[in-house]
């Protein structure tokens, strides 16, 4: 599904991915692992289509189509969704109204007809009981005023929604008490699907706790340095990540 | 070196020649007013950029383009007056300066409630009038105030009785036909809420084509104790068209006064929204200018805390996308004797292209020393992370830039709780920032 060859990146001159390789097929779950300023939420961004970095070398494929050709809206179409670390504030827009153009998009690109908007609200107030959101939250701004575990639960929502094939989550744990990441967690694991595939950035190993992945890659300045199974995980959280730095010194 | 503004020769031949063709021409008093007014423009002429009011906004085109007097209405096509009237309205309906019965509508108006035309119930009403024509409007009287006073040809007189309240809003509107194409409308409204009365006015702006005409209205406002008058504006007019509007109010002791003005149309716009408040009156000014092509929207906001206790918020927000200019001037002023005056304004705009303008000048004077007074203007774009959040979520970019902009404007539009003239101008907004699958359940 996803093909990421060779990918170097650079931020203002600065290069920050140095050549990282790796391969996600269909239906697989992927933790990305690292310490702070690994890079691992630049690759995140970068796949998304965010403006601001330079693609020094390398490529990605998506479905064996080439990520950078394509815009922003473009990778969401084809079925990209990156769940934003910082979840942004868009005040004067309603989440209803927000929810319903971002996947009226998607379905005109699929050549679908709009969802009638009886069966859109029901289908959404569905997915928010699913993640023990209250209703009121449909009629808010997007994201405006909502505490760290609101605005996660709120990324999750609008991904059961659009229904991507790739998932990129982003430091979803971090801001999370232990009952807010359960209920992200089930909500994630609830949308695994042998089409699906999802890519956890993050720095903890807690959130594997609940989402389990199948395999794990440990980033180090800016390259995948290690990769393994799960157990690979457990291995970073006993012996910290000095002890990948130590592996790569050796 | 000293320069001198002559008047412009054209529009004083203008007063001359049409003092003898207006409403009310064979009343005295009226004429003596007219009189004056003439005399006063023939002095003063119109404002130039040399005067500190009106150093943003040129209005020489106005000059150049000599526009004649508008002398009759031009035929309009029903549908389109009905594409214009506000459901749930009583209407009144002028075209290019003069009242027309025929699209008219005052049925089942309550008791206590007096709405003319002033074409036609001037004798009827004529100590109603005389109260309230040129009442409220500062002296010495501007250019403009002067022009209209010299050459308007019809308008609204509106009266509530005390005790009363309106059922249903009132819409003025002001439509600009065909005929209209380099003409000038002059019309004045007067409108008086009774102590302890409640209603509410409407004036909608509209031009048929997109031709280039002259508005120029006043609307002239006296609030009496404990009244509550909300007073609306929607100007919509063609976008070459030329807007000069005007809406003095005099709140007396506990009035209170909620004044919205939502600006879309016209190449050239000004409008002076002017009050002197009592003691514990109470003065809402809530705005939204929205500028696209060469538009220059120039709003004009005073009020004048004349007396203790008394409470003003103000806000306005600009849209300004193109070569679009906007102006925000807000005056407030607060007498000596104005203690306990709590005054807030606040302007923001919102810039789409680097080419857009804006110049805000808040301007506090305060002569009281127990006060609360604050204000504050911003100047910005579009949030370029939010822009990229909602494309992320598959909204293309023009849709995503749309929606960003139509919910700054929106905080402005939400404010109105009379849901067809909220419709009327959501429309205008949409028009200008179209959003695919934008449906009204959503708003």
């Amino acid at each position: 599904m996803l093909k990421v060859e060779n990918l170097h990146v650079s931020v203002e001159g600065k290069e920050i991915l140095k050549g990282i390789n790796l391969e996600i097929g269909a239906g697989e779950v992927h933790a990305i692992m690292g310490p702070n300023g690994s890079g691992k939420s630049t690759l995140s961004y970068v796949l998304s289509g965010r403006e601001g970095y330079d693609i020094t070398e390398g490529r990605v494929l998506f479905n064996g189509k080439d990520l950078f050709e394509m815009s922003v809206e473009e990778r969401a179409w084809a079925g990209v969704f990156l769940a934003f670390q910082y979840p942004v504030e868009v005040p004067g827009v309603s989440n209803i109204y927000f929810l319903k153009a971002a996947l009226n998009g998607i379905r005109k690109f699929q050549g679908l007809d709009e969802l009638d908007a009886m069966d859109f609200i029901s289908m959404v107030k569905n997915k928010m009981k699913d993640l023990d959101m209250d209703e009121k939250f449909l009629y808010r701004a997007v994201n405006e005023g909502f505490s760290g575990g609101e605005k996660k639960r709120n990324e999750i929502l609008q991904m059961s929604v659009l229904e991507p094939t790739l998932c990129l989550l982003d430091e979803t744990d971090s801001g999370l008490d232990i009952d807010a990441l359960q209920i992200v967690a089930k909500g994630v694991n609830r949308l695994r699907d042998p089409k699906r595939s999802f890519v956890l950035v993050t720095h903890y190993q807690r959130l594997l706790d609940y989402i389990k992945p199948d395999y794990v890659h440990v980033l180090a300045h800016g390259k995948v340095v290690k990769s393994g199974g799960p157990e690979l995980a457990l291995e970073l959280e006993e012996k910290g990540y000095a002890w990948v730095d130590e592996k790569i010194a050796s | 070196m000293s320069v001198t503004h002559l008047p412009n020769t054209h529009y004083t031949s203008l007063l001359s020649a049409h003092e003898n063709n207006l409403v009310g021409q064979d009343v005295s008093w009226l004429n003596s007013l007219r009189k004056k007014a003439i005399e006063a423009f023939s002095v003063t002429g119109f404002p130039t950029l040399r005067e500190e009011e009106w150093r943003y906004t040129n209005i020489s085109p106005i000059e150049k383009k000599q526009f004649a007097v508008a002398e009759k209405p031009g035929k309009l096509d029903a549908a389109f007056v009905k594409a214009v009237l506000l459901e749930g309205c009583y209407h009144l309906v002028f075209v290019d300066g003069f009242y027309q019965a025929e699209f008219s509508s005052m049925d089942g108006l309550s008791a206590g409630v007096t709405v003319s035309a002033l074409s036609e119930g001037l004798s009827e009403h004529e100590s109603l009038v005389k109260s309230l024509l040129d009442s409220t409007v500062e002296t010495p009287a501007l250019g403009f105030i002067n022009f209209n006073t010299a050459l308007f040809t019809d308008g609204a007189v509106i009266s509530i009785e005390e005790n009363t309240v309106l059922d249903k809003p009132i819409q003025l509107a002001f439509i600009s036909s065909k005929e209209a194409a380099l003409k000038l409308t002059n019309s004045r409204n007067l409108v008086l809420a009774k102590a302890s009365s409640k209603a509410s006015i409407i004036e909608t702006f509209h031009s048929v084509e997109e031709s280039c005409h002259h508005t120029n209205v006043i609307t002239e406002v006296v609030v009496e104790p404990n009244a509550n008058l909300s007073h609306n504006r929607l100007q919509a007019e063609s976008l070459k068209a030329y807007h000069i509007g005007g809406v003095y109010s005099r709140l007396e002791n506990n009035a209170i006064f909620n004044q919205s003005n939502y600006t879309f149309g016209a190449n050239l716009s000004r409008c002076e929204i002017h009050g002197t408040l009592g003691e514990a009156s109470d003065c809402t000014l809530n705005g939204l200018y929205v500028g696209q092509d060469k538009q220059h929207m120039d709003n004009h906001t005073r009020l004048n805390h004349a007396q203790p206790h008394a409470v003003s918020n103000e806000f306005y927000k600009g849209v300004l996308g193109d070569n679009s200019r906007g102006v925000f001037q807000g005056r407030i002023v607060v007498a000596q004797d104005a203690q306990k005056t709590d005054a807030k304004m606040n302007n923001r705009n919102l810039l789409l292209s680097d080419r857009a303008e804006v110049d805000a000048k808040p301007q506090l004077e305060i002569y009281a020393d127990d006060v609360k007074c604050a204000h504050g203007v911003t100047v910005g774009q579009l949030d370029e992370t939010a822009i990229f959040y909602l494309r992320s979520r598959g909204a293309d970019k023009q849709t995503a830039k749309n929606m960003l902009t139509f919910a700054f404007a929106n905080e402005m539009i939400e404010r109105i709780d009379f849901e067809p003239l909220r419709m009327a101008v959501l429309e205008e907004l949409l028009k200008r920032f179209p959003q695919a699958g934008m449906k009204k359940e959503w708003l």
